[in-house]
């Protein structure tokens, strides 16, 4: 039974307060958020176009702290969804009305460095960049680099499959993950993969990761370091149009040259970052490309000649070297920003995360500013050209009467193009709550079908994270127990099978 | 429907001239169990129509491309129908400036690169058999991989897109032909190293890359195996950028630098270090990577060319594939620190008569094993160095044994905690058992 009316529960008070007690038996009184006032800073995460507040909050301390939350949730049939720092984009970690939310804060210990084999085991509430601080001294980092890096934490980035802004020469999450520890709804606690790699039997932790939060709770994750370059080289390159920018780069890479960031932003962006934190960008320009060389030095040398010519060849305005390590963080900084740069700009904005392939780069873009006329809102251009990840954003004022609707369903549009241009509809900020509308633009049925093989699988009665990614919800056909029927080769006289 | 009806069918969707039956078909044997019948289907539609039928008459269908990885895994409960994709072989999209390319997953890796080398891009996997016709769908369903997996991973790494046959008929895509891609589960993560037991790949998508333009390899010999190991982390902790980095132990040292007429001394652990980039990054790293090699007392001879593709030929294909009586072919994965403990008890093998050859992708941890003896002495051998790869949290799997090998000694090993689970989603994809029953899970 379900009702508009938002605070119509199914459970009834007295069923919530003994199920409250039953969490404070695992978690202890601390352990357990309940209180109203409390709840709310759950109600979303970096997406906050919808909000909702859950039954409960629970932070466990531990795997078995999980489990024992899992098989209660299991045998009262209630739902949960597991919360990192709440910087996703898509609505993930959005809580369901009658469930739990499971934050995974209170296990952030980074359990084992182990430099000789280039390994690191954390617990998901580790804040990504402690990955990079705790190895660092030993010339390594750890590659997957989100905007949100210096507070999101390694058990989002899983759920996620989070990139960044140098995955085109060094992977994103699922690259970088080799072993999880995970809670299966129900409570059953399995290790998938490890610290040695080709372990036998299926990859489920290329599967967990990038799951979204829909096949149980992770909590533990090998991850993989590497060692940082010799040579960094960064060049901000300045274009009078974004079809230039978008023509340099794939010059860049059909000349060989594999960059470890590739990355343009339009003169909207670049004057609300150059507002906001002074990157040193050019304000009058119609779009700049940030192109970061890294490697062997003699290496980097050789490739440097090579993007200056592209970068020449299409027309760039100006093209300058970060002088040293300060100069090129400082390129990096406005980039990182470039979101939360647009709050300076606009009251509101709308993120999309399209992905289409690098060649069809000017083609697309052409469309989202035909687009942006067509609905008057304007849209703000960041992306990582590199590999085709747009991060078109649309500005609007919640203030203006339907103008969120429109703002969305622009948005949507720039999704459409960006499946037709034979792309995704999002490269890493997953589907979460928000885009699941779309998957159906991007995958048939039979698609989906597949897809739910495997959520069946971890998640019969559906109760990790229900509602999001998929479209419609799916149910969970009953597997096995088929009758034995004589073999058609042994009714047909074969005699005995193998 | 009598046997002859059901077979006659089944080639009727292929047409005759692609189906082979009774003796014609042993020679498509998996573990030594031979198959009732062959079918090449010509389109993704008579795979699909070949499952449907299997499906209906619940007729197990061992899936492969050339057949090269026969030894792998259990041999199959049941063996109605082989079914090879290699007419499937074409490259259906290559879009080089987006370095990305679709290929039908019956096409041989050979003929891949050969079509993706006029623009100068490669698919970077080397795996072994490649010359007897490895082909894309084989390579993904095995996760193979060789020395070369150091620089770009294996298959896992670079396939961003499928399309894939279910044991029902059901023609579906996983993953996107874009290289960035988040949009539902990672299906082709649980396709790589599947073995053939979800379903039947048809259709693959690739990141690629540009092919360097100059390599070089050195290689040197060391005193003892802790300074090899020792020289192994130093590489790995410094600036240089290895393309492949292989530990071998000394007799294999010995015959695979002969085989490229590289002189090597005997008794000797070496070290094989490949670098490939633009020339000059290539000359100074060798420089620094002799240096390293120098400090820990070895003496690195450099080579390049037909010498050098030889030699890695060599590496790629040992152990080789197929099993003859009397030999195991093993893959362990260990931690990179705990390779010499497995070269140790390869050692300990030798002085007890035991044939054993090892050679280790030393940055990835991952050990190559050849082994000769009875079946009696196999097995044991198997038994110890899984336990000394277990020990240190690691896997050993045989990838080619006798039979009796196999079954004494066990395929996978342990296959954890989640074996519960695979179960769930093998039964999941195929309710019937009937995708290469038995071979993995």
């Amino acid at each position: 039974m379900k009702s508009d009316d938002k605070s119509y529960h199914t459970r009834t008070p007295g069923w919530k307060h003994a199920f409250g007690k039953k969490l404070e038996n695992i978690l202890g009184k601390g352990g357990v958020v309940s209180a109203g006032d409390e709840l709310i800073a759950y109600d979303a995460d970096a997406l906050t176009g919808t909000r909702i507040i859950p039954m409960f909050v629970v932070l466990p301390e531990s795997a078995a702290q999980v489990s024992a939350v899992l098989g209660l949730c299991y045998e009262e049939e209630v739902p949960f969804v597991p919360r990192g720092a709440g910087t996703g984009l898509s609505g993930g970690a959005l809580p369901t009305e009658e469930g739990v939310v499971i934050s995974l804060s209170r296990m952030n210990r980074i359990l084992e460095v182990d430099i000789a084999n280039e390994r690191v085991v954390v617990e998901p509430g580790v804040v990504n960049i402690n990955v990079t601080k705790a190895v660092s001294p030993y010339g390594y980092y750890y590659a997957p680099d989100p905007s949100s890096q210096v507070v999101c934490t390694i058990g989002g980035n899983v759920a996620e499959n989070s990139g960044g802004v140098h995955c085109l020469k060094y992977g994103v999450t699922t690259n970088h993950v080799l072993g999880l520890e995970v809670v299966l709804p129900g409570g059953e606690i399995i290790e998938t993969g490890g610290k040695t790699l080709d372990r036998p039997g299926y990859d489920l932790t290329g599967l967990v990761v990038g799951s979204e939060g829909l096949l149980g709770i992770v909590t533990k994750v090998v991850l993989r370091i590497v060692r940082k370059p010799e040579t960094v080289k960064t060049f901000l390159a300045a274009f009078g149009r974004i079809e230039d920018a978008g023509a340099a780069v794939s010059g860049i890479t059909a000349r060989g040259v594999i960059p470890a960031g590739l990355e343009i932003m339009d003169n909207l962006c670049i004057r609300s970052v150059e507002e906001a934190v002074h990157a040193g960008y050019p304000v009058d320009a119609g779009s700049i490309l940030l192109v970061e060389l890294d490697g062997p030095a003699a290496g980097v040398e050789a490739e440097m000649p090579i993007v200056e010519d592209v970068l020449r060849e299409n027309n760039a305005t100006l093209i300058k070297m970060a002088r040293d390590a300060k100069e090129r963080d400082l390129f990096w900084k406005g980039r990182k920003n470039a979101f939360p740069a647009m709050g300076r700009v606009s009251s509101h904005y709308y993120v999309q995360d399209g992905v289409i392939p690098r060649s069809r780069l000017a083609e697309v873009l052409g469309k989202v500013e035909e687009l942006s006329r067509e609905y008057g809102l304007r849209v703000a251009n960041v992306f990582h050209a590199g590999d085709g990840n747009l991060h078109p954003l649309v500005l609007y004022s919640a203030a203006n009467e339907g103008e969120p609707e429109r703002a969305h369903e622009l948005a949507g549009k720039i999704l459409r193009a960006c499946v037709d241009a034979g792309g995704s509809i999002t490269g890493e900020h997953g589907v979460g709550n928000d885009k699941k509308v779309y998957m159906g633009e991007m995958f048939a049925e039979s698609d989906l079908d597949a897809m739910n093989v495997v959520r069946c699988s971890f998640d019969p009665k559906g109760l990790s994270n229900p509602g999001k990614v998929f479209p419609t919800p799916r149910t969970c056909v009953e597997q096995g127990a088929k009758p034995y029927t004589e073999h058609p080769l042994q009714k047909a006289g074969m005699g005995e099978m193998f | 429907m009598g046997e002859s009806a059901i077979l006659k069918t089944l080639a009727g969707i292929v047409g005759g001239e692609n189906a082979l039956s009774g003796a014609w078909a042993e020679a498509y044997s998996v573990g030594g169990v031979a198959p009732r019948m062959v079918l090449f289907p010509g389109t993704v539609e008579e795979v699909s129509e070949i499952m449907k039928a299997a499906t209906r008459d619940s007729l197990s269908v061992l899936p492969m491309g050339s057949n090269t990885k026969r030894g792998l895994g259990d041999a199959p409960a049941r063996a109605d129908i082989a079914l090879s994709v290699k007419r499937l072989g074409r490259i259906l999209e290559h879009e080089s400036a987006d370095l990305v390319a679709t290929a039908e997953c019956g096409m041989t890796l050979a003929a891949l690169q050969e079509g993706l080398g006029g623009k100068g891009q490669f698919l970077p996997v080397d795996p072994p058999h490649v010359k007897e016709g490895a082909t894309l769908g084989g390579i993904i369903a095995s996760n193979d991989s060789g020395p070369e997996r150091l620089r770009y991973g294996t298959t896992r790494e670079l396939l961003i897109g499928m399309k894939a046959v279910r044991a029902d008929g059901t023609v579906f895509n996983g993953g996107a032909k874009v290289v960035k891609n988040v949009a539902g589960y990672d299906l082709p993560k649980l396709f790589v190293g599947s073995l053939g037991t979800l379903g039947i790949l048809v259709e693959a998508t690739f990141r690629l890359y540009p092919v360097p333009e100059y390599s070089r390899t050195c290689m040197a010999g060391f005193g003892s195996l802790e300074d090899s190991q020792a020289a192994v982390h130093a590489l790995l902790n410094s600036d240089v950028v290895m393309t492949s980095l292989e530990h071998l132990t000394p007799a294999l040292a010995v015959a695979a630098a002969e085989r490229a007429g590289i002189p090597a001394k005997r008794g000797r652990y070496h070290l094989a270090v490949r670098i490939a980039n633009v020339e000059k990054a290539v000359r100074d790293q060798m420089e620094h990577v002799r240096g390293i090699l120098k400090n820990h007392g070895a003496e690195a001879s450099v080579f390049e060319g037909d010498v050098e593709n030889s030699f890695w030929s060599g590496i790629r294909e040992f152990p080789g594939g197929a099993s003859e009586e009397g030999r195991a072919v093993l893959k362990a994965g260990v931690v990179i620190s705990e390779v010499p403990s497995v070269f140790k008890v390869i050692e300990m093998l030798r002085e007890g008569g035991v044939e054993a050859l090892a050679s280790a992708r030393a940055g990835n941890g991952m050990v190559m094993i050849e082994l000769g003896g009875d079946d009696h002495a196999l097995a044991g051998a198997i038994d110890s160095l899984r336990m000394v790869a277990e020990s240190g949290g690691g896997t050993l799997v045989i990838n080619d044994a006798p039979p009796g090998v196999k079954s004494a000694a066990g395929v996978w090993g342990d296959l954890g905690s989640a074996y519960g689970l695979m179960k769930r989603i093998k039964s999941g994809y195929d309710p019937l058992d009937i995708l290469n029953p038995g071979r993995l899970v």
